[in-house]
């Protein structure tokens, strides 16, 4: 009975819940406030890959609660104030006390392991979208940044831990990607400009 | 300086359950320091810019080990410690690739601070990785227990390359290249016998590095 099903588990898709620890950024912060909202999308998101044969399995990767973890670490490093929003806000429905909100969407996200490739690493790819709203809800700027995380082989790693171990990569990289460029977004440089505020210089 | 050195591991490896292995080690070396880093801190790092390889953090850890267990007088820094310390401005995307970024990078007050506490003098980048190179031979096994041979390949080629952080300079080279061939013949039970391909390379990179950095070898 248990051998059984142990057998029938064994035949159901692989699944990761990305689990990782994600540093603060080392950033002088911008003197703003600002409001953080997550649609259910993006604090639930799942990524489910049906296998194409029966020599392959398929694939479930739930990056939610991560990517909530490594955005709010990163953004109160990057803002001297961050505010989580309970309700999105619209056009016409202000938002007070906030200098701007920031909603992110994950648009897509790819994998490969060995058994795809024949290279041996285990990758994830990414592609956010962001919108950047002012406090009456009116767009500032919208853009779209992808991220990439690879882990290679292991002895005695299983595909569900390196798959892990690449996303949170992934999710690192999008810290980094973020963090780097946020202020060369040209609408979002135009905005900084306008409120006075000059970035910090630029890293490499 | 230019030094190679070549290394056969083989006899007496075999004796001990372990496979053949060769190694060779190129150093060039610009400006080693004279009496060692004294209270000053490196940091290994490898790089991760490659698509279709990734240098080992387990490598990366190993030679680390070798040179804080060859003079315990050097510090180095845990790479994922380092790498979270000054996150995000060292992750594939952002690390600098010249001695020369480092300027712009320290140009940011809460990273020029976090480096002086750490006191990192030295920064070495550890690019390269194992891979298997084919095998042979075949092995069926059944309750009676296993039969047959196997074997195969590893090849390990890595470069270090040393960053001075004060002078924003590369003062030293290293390349080591390993391969080995392991064997795993089975009479009822397999025995395995590994060559030690990565932990060659290890070795041959780790020696080379602490008699760069350290005043006592």
């Amino acid at each position: 009975m248990v051998a059984l099903l142990g057998l029938l588990l064994a035949c159901g898709p692989a699944q990761v819940v990305v689990q990782g620890q994600f540093p603060a950024p080392l950033i002088e912060p911008l003197p703003l406030t600002l409001g953080v909202w997550y649609g259910d999308d993006f604090a639930g998101h799942e990524f489910f890959d049906e296998s194409k044969s029966r020599q392959e399995s398929s694939w479930i990767v739930s990056t939610g609660a991560a990517q909530v973890q490594m955005w709010d670490t990163l953004l109160a490093g990057m803002f001297t104030r961050v505010v989580q929003l309970q309700t999105r806000p619209r056009p016409g429905q202000p938002t007070p006390g906030v200098d701007a909100v920031f909603i992110p969407h994950v648009e897509e996200l790819q994998y490969a392991i060995p058994a795809h490739t024949n290279v041996k690493v285990y990758e994830i790819w990414m592609r956010y979208r962001f919108d950047l709203l002012n406090a009456s809800g009116g767009a500032i700027a919208e853009w779209g940044m992808t991220s990439y995380g690879k882990t290679p082989t292991a002895f005695l790693q299983s595909d569900q831990d390196a798959v892990n171990l690449a996303a949170v990569m992934a999710l690192r990289d999008a810290g980094a990607n973020f963090a780097a460029n946020f202020t060369r977004v040209p609408a979002i440089a135009q905005w900084l400009d306008e409120k006075g505020i000059l970035p910090a210089t630029e890293a490499p | 300086m230019r030094g190679c050195i070549r290394t056969l591991l083989c006899g007496a490896g075999l004796s001990l359950l372990g496979g053949c292995v060769t190694a060779t080690v190129d150093e060039q070396v610009y400006n080693a320091p004279t009496a060692g880093i004294g209270d000053d801190s490196v940091v290994i790092l490898g790089r991760r810019h490659a698509s279709d390889y990734e240098t080992e953090p387990d490598f990366v850890r190993c030679v680390g080990d070798y040179i804080q267990s060859g003079d315990n007088s050097i510090t180095v820094i845990d790479e994922l410690e380092f790498l979270n310390a000054v996150y995000p401005w060292f992750e594939p995307r952002t690390a600098p690739l010249h001695p020369l970024d480092i300027e712009r990078l320290l140009k940011q007050k809460p990273v020029a601070e976090k480096m002086a506490a750490l006191r990192v003098e030295y920064m070495i980048w550890l690019d390269g990785s194992t891979e298997r190179t084919g095998g042979s031979g075949s092995m069926t096994c059944s309750l009676g227990g296993c039969f047959g041979f196997g074997t195969w390949g590893h090849d390990a080629n890595y470069e270090a390359t040393i960053w001075d952080f004060t002078d924003k300079a590369e003062v030293g080279h290293v390349n080591t290249s390993a391969s080995g061939q392991s064997y795993m013949p089975a009479v009822i039970v397999p025995i395995p016998i590994i060559a030690p391909v990565q932990g060659t390379a290890c070795d041959g990179l780790g020696q080379q590095l602490l008699q760069f950095l350290s005043s006592e070898h």
